[in-house]
């Protein structure tokens, strides 16, 4: 993991934490975290956080509209709230869902996502944040600082490609790379188009995600797509995203040293 | 029409000769969507001048014709480059805003223009890279007459255009790495960057950025040299 968790040991074989951005909305990347969230949960203990703490809408992705601790109470110092209260199991995935109240964006001080974050990365192998669709602020370039990696989600519309290069310069600028790019809401599947992305991004078209009806149904169920429809064209497509994300096995000694090497930035 | 005819004095075929029609309004917007929606809905038959003012990410300057046909985009065509269909609106594809001039034109004024399949681009295509507006788009198809509405393969032209211009691409990631720097000192995160960077070219691997030996980055977790890695930023 990278250096900048806090120093505290992992005491778990935490492997990786990605984030899921796209530097545009609409592009379907909350549907993409959980999507491959459930994949990669096959091979892995997956926690999925949603960090767009500005538009928070994973919980009505997992079903989790009535959470009654979110992000937010972690994010608020002070509180003696602990992450686990605000970690829910659901879909074979450990789910940290942010609440929606503008109060409860006003209070949360963005830098303690560090902690939750580093706090989170003890239990588990890999850590999925649904990172904010822009990145006018600090809270909402944090989540690409903290990732290891970053998954970059876009349509395929020269808009979208151009936040999202933006996106993946901001996240080397941190030190993160670009794990892979996937292609949502895709009508027609260019090849030249998926090569042509290559070139340009850091890392491989994870998959050509096409448009579907069966996301849309998820969304309205207030289910992941891979629980609502797993048979679907949509689903295999992430399936296979996953597939080719290439988790890398860390083990936990030498993320133990990483942890313990890594300089904490000043929390201002 | 405004600058287009530019083939008479060379003996060259036309590229685009439209008449210059009656002004209807001349403006400047930061969403082109609000002229694409204007059209569609009044069913404009006639033509937008679009100039980006977003220069920095534009090798020169480019300025955009897009014609309409009872409010849905025919033709576009960049009269600085002499580029039509995809590739014109790849140009045109900035972040806003865009001096707009809306002309409205007969449609027999039209006719001849809208024969040059060469510079036709699908109905959508406007609202969905220039305007990033998904709805619009929608709204756009259903109002086109059925034969324009093709299968969705050349949909991606106008992407292909773009990802293929890696000057382009090189400018839009410069600008972000330099806004990213400028931001990470605003919001104190610093002590969180990477190295001084590399730009090393677009392609492929990212990966070795960390380890790079850059001066001025003391934070490397790697660091055996004699100079102690973790003082900077960690003091207090």
């Amino acid at each position: 993991m990278k250096r900048i968790y806090s120093d505290r040991p992992a005491s778990g074989d935490m492997v990786e934490a990605f984030a899921v951005a796209s530097g545009k909305g609409g592009t379907g990347k909350t549907t993409s975290t959980l999507a491959l969230g459930m994949a990669l949960a096959a091979d892995h203990d997956v926690t999925v956080v949603d960090a767009d703490t500005g538009m928070a809408n994973l919980l009505f992705h997992a079903g989790l509209d009535d959470a009654a601790v979110t992000l937010h109470d972690l994010l608020v110092e002070g509180t003696a709230t602990d992450v686990d209260e605000a970690t829910y199991e659901r879909f074979g995935l450990s789910v940290v869902p942010c609440g929606t109240s503008l109060a409860g964006f006003e209070a949360a001080e963005p830098e303690r996502l560090r902690d939750v974050v580093a706090e989170l990365a003890r239990d588990t192998d890999l850590l999925l944040l649904d990172s904010p669709a822009a990145l006018g602020s600090k809270s909402a370039v944090l989540p690409v600082v903290l990732a290891d990696r970053v998954v970059v989600v876009v349509e395929p519309t020269i808009p979208a490609l151009s936040d999202g290069l933006k996106v993946q310069e901001y996240a080397r600028s941190y030190g993160t790379e670009t794990a892979g790019v996937l292609f949502n809401k895709v009508r027609s599947e260019a090849d030249d188009v998926a090569a042509q992305a290559e070139r340009h991004f850091g890392g491989s078209v994870l998959a050509n995600v096409p448009e579907s009806d069966a996301v849309r149904a998820a969304r309205r169920a207030g289910e992941p797509l891979l629980a609502h429809a797993p048979e679907s064209e949509a689903a295999a497509r992430y399936r296979r995203a996953a597939g080719r994300l290439d988790v890398r096995d860390g083990d936990g000694d030498a993320v133990a040293d990483r942890f313990r090497s890594a300089v904490v930035p000043d929390t201002p | 029409m405004s600058g287009s005819q530019r083939g008479d004095e060379t003996g060259e075929p036309p590229t685009l000769t439209i008449p210059r029609g009656t002004l209807l309004r001349s403006r400047v917007v930061s969403d082109v969507g609000t002229t694409l929606s204007r059209a569609l809905d009044r069913g404009l038959t006639g033509y937008a001048t679009l100039v980006p003012q977003e220069t920095l990410l534009l090798s020169g300057e480019a300025r955009g014709v897009l014609t309409f046909e009872d409010g849905v985009p025919v033709l576009a065509y960049n009269t600085v480059t002499d580029s039509g269909g995809p590739d014109a609106l790849a140009e045109l594809a900035v972040p806003g805003p865009y001096r707009v001039e809306l002309y409205a034109v007969d449609a027999d004024g039209l006719a001849a223009a809208h024969r040059e399949d060469a510079l036709r681009v699908a109905p959508d295509a406007a609202a969905t890279e220039l305007a990033d507006d998904a709805a619009l788009a929608d709204r756009t198809r259903e109002a086109a007459p059925a034969d324009r509405l093709r299968d969705d393969a050349d949909e991606d032209d106008a992407v292909a255009a773009f990802l293929a211009d890696d000057d382009r691409i090189e400018a839009i990631r410069e600008q972000a790495r330099s806004e990213a720097r400028d931001r990470a000192a605003e919001w104190g995160l610093d002590d969180a960057l990477d190295g001084p960077s590399e730009p090393a070219g677009g392609e492929g691997e990212t990966a070795e950025r960390a380890t790079d030996d850059a001066d001025g980055d003391d934070r490397h977790r790697e660091s055996e040299g004699p100079t102690p890695p973790l003082d900077r930023g960690s003091g207090g």
